[in-house]
Protein backbone atom coordinates (compact mmCIF):
# COMPACT_ATOMS: atom_id res chain seq x y z
CA UNK A 1 0.00 0.00 0.00
CA UNK A 2 1.59 3.37 -1.23
CA UNK A 3 0.72 6.10 1.86
CA UNK A 4 0.85 9.57 1.89
CA UNK A 5 0.69 9.22 5.84
CA UNK A 6 4.27 11.00 7.25
CA UNK A 7 5.43 8.00 9.11
CA UNK A 8 8.68 9.15 9.95
CA UNK A 9 8.32 12.91 11.64
CA UNK A 10 11.47 14.79 12.01
CA UNK A 11 10.15 16.07 15.67
CA UNK A 12 7.38 13.91 16.71
CA UNK A 13 9.34 10.61 15.72
CA UNK A 14 8.09 7.73 14.23
CA UNK A 15 4.07 6.62 13.77
CA UNK A 16 3.27 4.15 16.10
CA UNK A 17 1.60 1.24 14.02
CA UNK A 18 -2.30 1.15 15.08
CA UNK A 19 -4.64 -1.47 14.56
CA UNK A 20 -6.23 -1.58 10.71
CA UNK A 21 -9.91 -0.36 10.37
CA UNK A 22 -11.44 -1.64 6.46
CA UNK A 23 -14.27 0.41 5.42
CA UNK A 24 -15.66 1.29 1.96
CA UNK A 25 -15.51 4.89 0.29
CA UNK A 26 -17.58 4.89 -3.14
CA UNK A 27 -17.28 1.24 -3.21
CA UNK A 28 -14.10 0.93 -2.87
CA UNK A 29 -12.28 -0.65 0.01
CA UNK A 30 -9.74 1.37 1.51
CA UNK A 31 -7.85 1.11 4.85
CA UNK A 32 -6.87 3.14 7.28
CA UNK A 33 -5.57 2.99 11.30
CA UNK A 34 -8.14 3.47 14.62
CA UNK A 35 -8.84 6.61 15.68
CA UNK A 36 -8.28 7.97 12.24
CA UNK A 37 -10.72 10.63 11.00
CA UNK A 38 -12.63 9.73 7.60
CA UNK A 39 -11.19 12.83 6.13
CA UNK A 40 -7.46 11.82 7.28
CA UNK A 41 -7.83 8.01 6.53
CA UNK A 42 -8.71 9.36 2.82
CA UNK A 43 -6.03 11.74 2.73
CA UNK A 44 -3.37 8.97 3.69
CA UNK A 45 -4.78 7.43 0.23
CA UNK A 46 -4.44 10.44 -1.91
CA UNK A 47 -8.64 11.43 -2.01
CA UNK A 48 -8.93 14.84 -1.50
CA UNK A 49 -12.56 15.24 -3.16
CA UNK A 50 -15.04 14.36 -0.44
CA UNK A 51 -18.20 15.85 -1.99
CA UNK A 52 -19.02 18.01 -5.53
CA UNK A 53 -21.01 21.18 -4.92
CA UNK A 54 -25.21 19.99 -4.88
CA UNK A 55 -25.24 22.45 -7.83
CA UNK A 56 -22.47 23.52 -9.50
CA UNK A 57 -20.24 19.89 -9.15
CA UNK A 58 -17.07 21.50 -8.09
CA UNK A 59 -15.21 19.40 -6.35
CA UNK A 60 -14.98 19.92 -2.41
CA UNK A 61 -12.87 18.57 0.23
CA UNK A 62 -11.03 19.23 3.73
CA UNK A 63 -11.51 23.26 4.53
CA UNK A 64 -11.70 24.07 8.03
CA UNK A 65 -10.76 21.08 9.21
CA UNK A 66 -12.41 21.25 13.16
CA UNK A 67 -16.27 20.43 12.18
CA UNK A 68 -17.14 24.16 11.62
CA UNK A 69 -18.14 25.09 8.10
CA UNK A 70 -19.65 21.46 6.81
CA UNK A 71 -17.68 21.45 3.40
CA UNK A 72 -16.53 17.87 4.02
CA UNK A 73 -19.89 16.78 4.73
CA UNK A 74 -20.10 12.86 3.40
CA UNK A 75 -23.00 10.31 3.97
CA UNK A 76 -22.16 7.44 6.50
CA UNK A 77 -23.81 4.36 6.62
CA UNK A 78 -27.08 6.04 4.86
CA UNK A 79 -26.93 8.97 7.10
CA UNK A 80 -26.43 12.20 5.22
CA UNK A 81 -24.40 15.06 6.04
CA UNK A 82 -21.55 13.72 8.27
CA UNK A 83 -18.66 15.81 8.68
CA UNK A 84 -15.40 13.31 7.54
CA UNK A 85 -12.88 15.62 9.65
CA UNK A 86 -14.70 15.20 13.22
CA UNK A 87 -15.85 10.94 12.34
CA UNK A 88 -13.95 8.31 13.46
CA UNK A 89 -13.53 5.47 11.16
CA UNK A 90 -15.10 2.41 12.16
CA UNK A 91 -15.03 -1.21 10.43
CA UNK A 92 -17.12 -1.70 7.67
CA UNK A 93 -18.25 1.81 7.42
CA UNK A 94 -19.49 2.41 4.56
CA UNK A 95 -18.91 6.04 2.97
CA UNK A 96 -20.59 7.81 0.22
CA UNK A 97 -19.48 11.26 -1.60
CA UNK A 98 -21.75 14.24 -1.95
CA UNK A 99 -23.10 14.13 -5.53
CA UNK A 100 -24.78 17.13 -8.03
CA UNK A 101 -28.08 17.23 -7.31
CA UNK A 102 -30.29 17.48 -10.10
CA UNK A 103 -32.05 21.48 -10.67
CA UNK A 104 -35.25 21.60 -11.09
CA UNK A 105 -35.32 25.35 -11.18
CA UNK A 106 -32.85 25.09 -14.25
CA UNK A 107 -35.06 25.49 -18.01
CA UNK A 108 -32.35 23.00 -19.21
CA UNK A 109 -33.83 20.06 -16.97
CA UNK A 110 -37.42 20.76 -18.05
CA UNK A 111 -37.39 18.63 -21.19
CA UNK A 112 -40.53 18.05 -23.24
CA UNK A 113 -42.36 17.76 -20.17
CA UNK A 114 -46.04 19.99 -20.61
CA UNK A 115 -45.73 22.95 -17.82
CA UNK A 116 -49.73 23.38 -18.00
CA UNK A 117 -52.73 21.05 -18.38
CA UNK A 118 -53.94 22.75 -21.03
CA UNK A 119 -50.41 21.87 -22.57
CA UNK A 120 -50.86 18.37 -21.39
CA UNK A 121 -54.38 18.45 -23.38
CA UNK A 122 -52.85 19.53 -26.20
CA UNK A 123 -49.65 17.26 -26.52
CA UNK A 124 -52.10 14.10 -25.83
CA UNK A 125 -54.71 14.87 -28.92
CA UNK A 126 -51.51 15.46 -31.14
CA UNK A 127 -50.24 11.64 -30.06
CA UNK A 128 -53.96 10.78 -31.06
CA UNK A 129 -53.65 12.22 -34.24
CA UNK A 130 -50.33 11.00 -35.14
CA UNK A 131 -51.71 7.45 -33.85
CA UNK A 132 -54.24 7.55 -36.52
CA UNK B 1 -9.60 39.31 -7.18
CA UNK B 2 -13.21 39.35 -8.52
CA UNK B 3 -13.56 35.24 -9.16
CA UNK B 4 -12.82 35.29 -4.94
CA UNK B 5 -15.49 33.07 -3.68
CA UNK B 6 -16.96 35.05 -0.38
CA UNK B 7 -19.66 32.41 0.48
CA UNK B 8 -18.29 28.62 -0.38
CA UNK B 9 -21.72 27.10 0.70
CA UNK B 10 -23.52 28.71 -1.88
CA UNK B 11 -20.48 29.56 -4.36
CA UNK B 12 -20.90 33.12 -4.91
CA UNK B 13 -18.11 35.54 -5.66
CA UNK B 14 -17.27 38.83 -4.98
CA UNK B 15 -17.98 39.54 -8.86
CA UNK B 16 -21.63 38.41 -8.45
CA UNK B 17 -21.99 40.34 -5.00
CA UNK B 18 -20.76 43.86 -6.90
CA UNK B 19 -23.23 43.14 -10.32
CA UNK B 20 -26.27 42.24 -8.07
CA UNK B 21 -25.66 45.38 -5.68
CA UNK B 22 -24.72 47.49 -8.98
CA UNK B 23 -28.53 45.72 -10.96
CA UNK B 24 -30.76 46.35 -8.24
CA UNK B 25 -28.80 48.97 -5.89
CA UNK B 26 -30.22 47.30 -3.18
CA UNK B 27 -29.66 47.01 0.56
CA UNK B 28 -27.21 44.78 2.63
CA UNK B 29 -30.09 42.26 3.42
CA UNK B 30 -31.79 41.82 -0.04
CA UNK B 31 -28.14 41.40 -1.42
CA UNK B 32 -28.26 39.03 0.97
CA UNK B 33 -31.51 37.24 0.02
CA UNK B 34 -30.84 37.65 -3.75
CA UNK B 35 -27.58 36.05 -4.27
CA UNK B 36 -27.62 33.82 -0.69
CA UNK B 37 -24.39 34.70 0.46
CA UNK B 38 -24.10 33.36 4.09
CA UNK B 39 -26.91 31.44 4.01
CA UNK B 40 -25.73 28.01 2.98
CA UNK B 41 -25.38 24.29 4.71
CA UNK B 42 -22.70 26.26 7.29
CA UNK B 43 -25.52 28.80 8.73
CA UNK B 44 -22.96 31.60 7.50
CA UNK B 45 -20.76 31.03 10.04
CA UNK B 46 -17.64 30.51 8.06
CA UNK B 47 -18.29 33.96 5.83
CA UNK B 48 -20.51 35.92 7.85
CA UNK B 49 -17.68 38.28 8.82
CA UNK B 50 -16.70 38.77 5.33
CA UNK B 51 -20.23 39.13 3.87
CA UNK B 52 -20.99 41.75 6.39
CA UNK B 53 -17.82 43.76 5.07
CA UNK B 54 -18.37 43.51 1.65
CA UNK B 55 -22.01 44.11 1.70
CA UNK B 56 -21.55 47.32 3.83
CA UNK B 57 -18.92 48.27 1.61
CA UNK B 58 -21.09 47.98 -1.48
CA UNK B 59 -24.21 49.54 -0.20
CA UNK B 60 -23.31 51.93 1.93
CA UNK B 61 -25.13 50.87 4.61
CA UNK B 62 -24.64 51.30 7.96
CA UNK B 63 -25.32 48.13 9.44
CA UNK B 64 -27.68 49.45 12.05
CA UNK B 65 -29.96 51.70 10.40
CA UNK B 66 -31.56 49.27 8.41
CA UNK B 67 -32.69 45.42 9.35
CA UNK B 68 -29.21 43.81 10.79
CA UNK B 69 -28.27 40.41 9.31
CA UNK B 70 -28.76 38.85 11.87
CA UNK B 71 -28.18 35.33 13.41
CA UNK B 72 -30.07 32.90 13.59
CA UNK B 73 -30.69 29.33 15.65
CA UNK B 74 -29.82 27.03 15.56
CA UNK B 75 -25.97 27.04 15.70
CA UNK B 76 -25.84 23.42 13.58
CA UNK B 77 -27.46 22.19 11.59
CA UNK B 78 -30.02 19.21 12.67
CA UNK B 79 -32.06 16.84 11.26
CA UNK B 80 -35.91 16.44 11.91
CA UNK B 81 -34.74 12.99 13.41
CA UNK B 82 -32.47 14.22 15.64
CA UNK B 83 -35.76 16.48 16.59
CA UNK B 84 -38.00 13.40 16.95
CA UNK B 85 -35.35 11.81 19.23
CA UNK B 86 -33.52 9.43 17.27
CA UNK B 87 -29.98 11.17 17.80
CA UNK B 88 -27.08 8.82 17.83
CA UNK B 89 -24.47 8.83 20.16
CA UNK B 90 -22.41 11.19 19.24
Amino acid sequence: MTTKRIVNHPVLGKLEENKKITFTFDGQSYDGYENDTIASALLAHGIRTLRKHEESGNPRGIYCNIGHCYECRVTVDEVSNVRACLTPIKENMVIESGKVQPSPLDPKNEGDLPRTYDEFIRSEEQKKNANK
Amino acid sequence: MQHLIICRCEEVSLKDLEETAKKFNCTARELKLRTRAGMGFCGGRTCRPAVDKVLTDLTKENPTDAIPLKVSPPVRPISLSDLGGKASDD
